[in-house]
């Protein structure tokens, strides 16, 4: 292990685990010492309607109703496009679509206000239904290759439709934001976050007001895992205009249950595949993708354009078509969960694959490996996989820990009993960082080093500590260059006021990006250090070298400098009469480069798994025939715990990147992508096989189990 | 705000529950998370006379306050009751919650609750004026809905002071901990002298209510096993007529499926 690799205690231990961290809920007053005033969100119950009235009870002094009509700026929050309100216009998209906010000092009559306010609709009829939604936000097509001389020259065409479902971020902090208009006539806005440029952007535009007149500062934040990307803007722009016009600071924080119903959660997709074999190998592929945006378009482009290009997943297939489109429906809108729209079209391509090779009769893993990418080869996008694929040895690590290739086959054979056994695998990769360009034409980040006089050195980034531990792996990455103490360096929670754009905490960027850009400002600031004197040294993004310019309009060149990959096994025991799958084994091998803490990444990997086994098994998230959603608590909505995969193993192995910090590059969302193909070839092995039971969708319930074997016993 | 009494007897604790409008609290796993705004509650936790297990010829005595932990610890205690106890929730709950507290939920998903049905428990309820000791069946009328007068706590559980030998308990929870039954199977077989003496099955279906037919019962009471296994698919489809279900968390068609199919392995495991 690398000395940079070795684990240190999180800077953020200490005061989480004593309780003494001040979450965006626990403060007692404003910075000022002013009382904060409670803000209360008027959602609709209705998911598509003209809001006529409404009508507010004469309120109290000290009360006040905020809507769109306070908005000094525009209505707008922006997002990738604009097309979310702060608060309602003329109608309303969805259910739980903020109409106004009840704001004021004593949260139960907040409270009592809220429910007396009567509005009047006039329904209108929502599109729920995302096949046949015709309102289409974002609509992408690329292809290489001569598909249809591959199709036409075939010896087999398979199509298959798979689907997924919602996944809720499950943080354990609610999102919670707050306002407070500061003497100096700026607007002060903190809260939970993962992007403290994109709240401070936002707010920007919805108050009508130049940069420097708003500053935002995350609060120590509980858990983001994407959920905290675009929505700390919509509630930050709806706290700010309430926080104006009350000119006192207002402060939101969401129940559970206004949580999980009203806020982004992972896009349910359906994916079309039909490929082409032509001597036992798949010569072509055509992927018909489509996600369920909601009622706005937030991160939708973005998500959509990370699933398009992973639809082949790591097989190189010379002729490839790709069409997504991203359509409005009337519910929640979707936005960014760990993976991205990664998750929706791996699984999609690892049960194809799947199927295709059972429906051969040739063994599943063979087949892919027969497909697997290499260096050298080319990407879905005409890029290039510019450094070494360590697929193979991954597979033969996983192999080793868990007896994959015997049990594959064991399995494989006619089972009976109350109890039967499978086991599956998934290959995946994550493309590290921003998609496209995005690094260097929109986010072109700066990271800055401050040293004071006594020797210290503060990091000043806008990436913020969600977790996955960048207040600590960025400090060892500078206080390793800088040969200072680890305890010398340390990194804050980002104020706009105070740090430069170093870009979000997404895209599993953070460490590779910025880290990387820490690490030369720190050879930097070495090269010119002078003891006692106070430094500061500025780095700023370069594309490497090496990298095909990519060009969004023909999805054509390299979308990312580099992969993370991942190799998961899953081996179940499926009680044919409960229908549960008992997990009696989950086994990762995960190459996210150099760890820049073991310890954290380990729990990174071990806990993006566990994620995405719930996604795969047991987290159903779904709409009524109104549009409402109805699992929108913990009771309703399971998220696994230990105890359901107690045999995990979780292994990296180390594929260095040379332009990351050290060899590191994306960590934080490869784990969970690659758990429902590996969950879902388990449970149907154990069903006896896809000729069967071929298994198309997650989550796999034991209900669906149920049904399979219900619909298998009519058959027969 | 929430008031509160904490009585260190049951005699103070009836009075108070005969004078004042209070919420019993025998654990609180669930009132805790309910959060109920303006009520006052009768901690119970403070008296020891509710936390005693104590055997007589009849009855095992298992006080409403009686945690599951304590429980689960107890050599009085029989096995098919701690399999299902130890499957509630997760150890910190368990350390809190009661079976008094299990029985006055009202839930129609209360696990240990489950065994009591199945072993014919009876649940002892006292007031000022007295006592009255009713059949766990009664007791439990649907869901959120109980056989206790404002003015009654719940005092013990009955269960027969019995081996408990054959028997086979089975939980299906939405995942490993801290998981509701979606659907959880209890049945009790004897027999005597190459006839089946004893067959209970109750079932938690998310039906409303427990599930046990008693008429079902009697038909293979009394039978050898050769005899009650020509009547086997009979009797499957008899509880299936009789299991009928309405959506819930997960769909009627699982959670029936799964009920007849722990009922017909229930069967099968003790040779009908």
């Amino acid at each position: 292990m690398d000395n940079i690799s070795k684990s240190v205690r999180k800077k953020d231990h200490e005061p989480k685990i004593s309780g003494e961290s001040i979450y965006v809920g626990d403060y007692q007053c404003a910075k000022d010492g002013s009382a904060i005033l409670t803000g209360k969100i008027l959602h609709s119950k209705i998911a598509r309607a003209r809001v006529l009235s409404v009508e507010v009870p004469d309120l109290p002094k000290g009360y006040f109703y905020v809507n769109a009509a306070d908005v000094p700026g525009e209505n707008k929050v922006n997002i990738v496009l604009d097309d979310t309100p702060v608060y309602c216009k003329d109608t309303v998209e969805y259910i739980g679509e903020p109409i106004g906010m009840v704001v004021g000092p004593d949260k139960e009559e907040v409270e009592r206000i809220l429910s007396q306010i009567k509005v009047e609709f006039e329904e209108l009829e929502p599109q729920l239904d995302v096949r046949s939604s015709q309102k289409v936000f974002f609509d992408y097509e690329f292809s290489h290759g001569d598909i249809e001389k591959a199709f036409k020259e075939a010896d087999k065409i398979y199509e298959e439709e798979f689907e997924t479902g919602y996944q809720e971020q499950a943080y354990i902090e609610p999102q919670g934001m707050m306002a407070e208009p500061e003497k100096d006539g700026k607007m002060y806005v903190h809260g939970s976050m993962q992007c403290a440029y994109y709240v401070h952007g936002a707010i920007m535009r919805v108050l009508g007001c130049k940069p420097d007149e708003i500053h935002v500062f995350q609060d120590v934040t509980g858990g983001g895992f994407g959920g905290k990307e675009a929505f700390p803007s919509v509630l930050g722009s709806q706290v700010a205009v309430a926080a104006y016009k009350a000119k006192a600071p207002v402060r939101c924080v969401f129940d559970r249950r206004e949580d999980m119903e009203y806020t982004s959660k992972r896009h349910p997709s359906i994916c079309r595949y039909k490929a082409a074999i032509k001597n036992g190998k798949v010569t072509a592929l055509d992927c018909d993708i489509v996600f369920n945006a909601g009622a706005y378009s937030t991160l939708s482009a973005v998500v959509l354009q990370r699933g398009i290009i992973a639809a082949p997943g790591v097989y190189n297939i010379p002729n490839i078509h790709v069409h997504g489109k991203a359509v409005k429906t009337n519910t929640s809108p979707c936005g960014a969960y760990r993976g991205f729209g990664a998750p929706q079209t791996f699984f999609a391509i690892e049960m194809m694959m799947d199927h295709i090779a059972q429906d051969l009769g040739v063994d599943t893993l063979e087949f892919k490996e027969a497909h697997l990418v290499k260096q050298g080869d080319m990407t879905s996008t005409c890029g290039k996989y510019h450094f070494p694929v360590p697929l193979p040895d991954m597979i033969n690590e996983i192999d080793k820990v868990c007896d994959f290739r015997r049990k594959h086959k064991e399995y494989a054979a006619p089972q009976s009993g109350r109890y039967r056994k499978g086991i599956g695998m998934s290959l995946v990769f994550h493309g590290a960082g921003f998609t496209g360009s995005g690094e260097r034409d929109i986010i072109k980040a700066v990271a800055k080093l401050r040293k004071y006089k006594d020797g210290s050195v503060e990091i000043l980034a806008s990436n913020g500590e969600i977790g996955q531990g960048v207040r600590t792996t960025f400090p060892k990455i500078v206080a390793n260059e800088l040969n200072l103490p680890f305890d010398k360096v340390y990194y804050n929670h980002p104020d706009t006021e105070r740090v430069p754009d170093s870009g979000p905490t997404v895209a599993s960027r953070s460490l590779m990006i910025v880290g990387e850009l820490l690490r030369r400002a720190a050879i930097k600031l070495r090269s010119v250090w002078i003891d006692g004197k106070e430094q500061e040294v500025e780095e700023h993004f370069k594309e490497p070298d090496f990298m095909i310019p990519f060009y969004i309009d023909k999805f054509q060149g390299d979308a990312y400098p580099t992969y993370a990959w991942s190799v998961n096994a899953i081996e179940v025991e499926l009680d044919t009469l409960t229908g549960v799958s008992k997990i009696l084994g989950a086994y990762g091998s995960f190459d996210v480069g150099t760890p820049i803490d073991y310890n954290i990444v380990l729990g990174q990997m071990e806990g993006g798994f566990l994620q995405g086994i719930g996604y795969s098994s047991i987290e159903k998230m779904d709409y009524d025939s109104k549009g409402r959603i109805r699992n929108n608590s913990f009771t309703d909505y399971l998220v696994p715990t230990t105890k359901d995969v107690p045999n995990m193993v979780a292994m990296l192995h180390v594929e260095k990147y040379p332009n990351g910090p050290y060899g590191a590059k994306g960590a934080g969302e490869l784990p969970l992508v690659g758990a429902p193909g590996a969950y879902v070839e388990a449970v149907e092995q154990a069903l006896g096989g896809a000729k069967i039971h071929p298994l198309s969708h997650v989550p796999f319930t034991p209900d669906d189990t149920i049904a399979q074997l219900n619909r298998h016993r009519e058959e027969i | 705000m929430v008031g509160g009494y904490a009585p260190a007897t049951l005699e103070k604790a009836l009075r108070i529950r005969a004078e004042e409008t209070v919420v019993p609290y025998a654990g609180g796993t669930d009132l805790m998370v309910q959060n109920r705004k303006n009520v006052e509650y009768l901690f119970l936790n403070k008296i020891a006379e509710l936390k005693q297990i104590k055997v007589d010829k009849d009855y095992i005595h298992i006080g409403a306050l009686v945690t599951f932990t304590q429980a689960i610890n107890d050599d009085k205690v029989p096995q098919i009751m701690k399999d299902a106890i130890s499957k509630i929730a997760a150890p910190a709950i368990r350390n809190a919650g009661t079976f008094g507290g299990n029985l006055g939920n009202g839930s129609d998903k209360a696990d240990s609750v489950l065994i009591e049905f199945a072993v014919d428990a009876k649940v002892r309820l006292m007031s000022l004026k007295g006592e009255r000791i009713v059949n766990v069946e009664d007791f439990c009328i649907t869901r959120r809905k109980i056989d206790l007068k404002d003015d009654e706590l719940i005092v013990e559980v009955l269960l027969p002071n019995k081996p408990y030998k054959n028997y086979i308990y089975q939980k299906v929870g939405g995942r490993n901990s801290l998981a509701i039954s979606h659907v959880a199977f209890a049945g009790l077989f004897e027999e005597k002298d190459g006839k089946i003496q004893e067959f209970s099955a109750a079932f938690i279906a998310d039906a409303g209510r427990f599930l046990r037919f008693k008429d079902i019962e009697q038909t293979l009471i009394g039978k050898s096993k050769k005899e009650a296994k020509n009547l086997k698919d009979k009797v499957i489809k008899a509880y299936s007529d009789k299991i009928v279900l309405t959506a819930g968390r997960v769909s009627a068609e699982y959670r029936k499926t799964v009920s007849l199919n722990l009922l017909r392995d229930f069967l099968t495991w003790f040779g009908v």
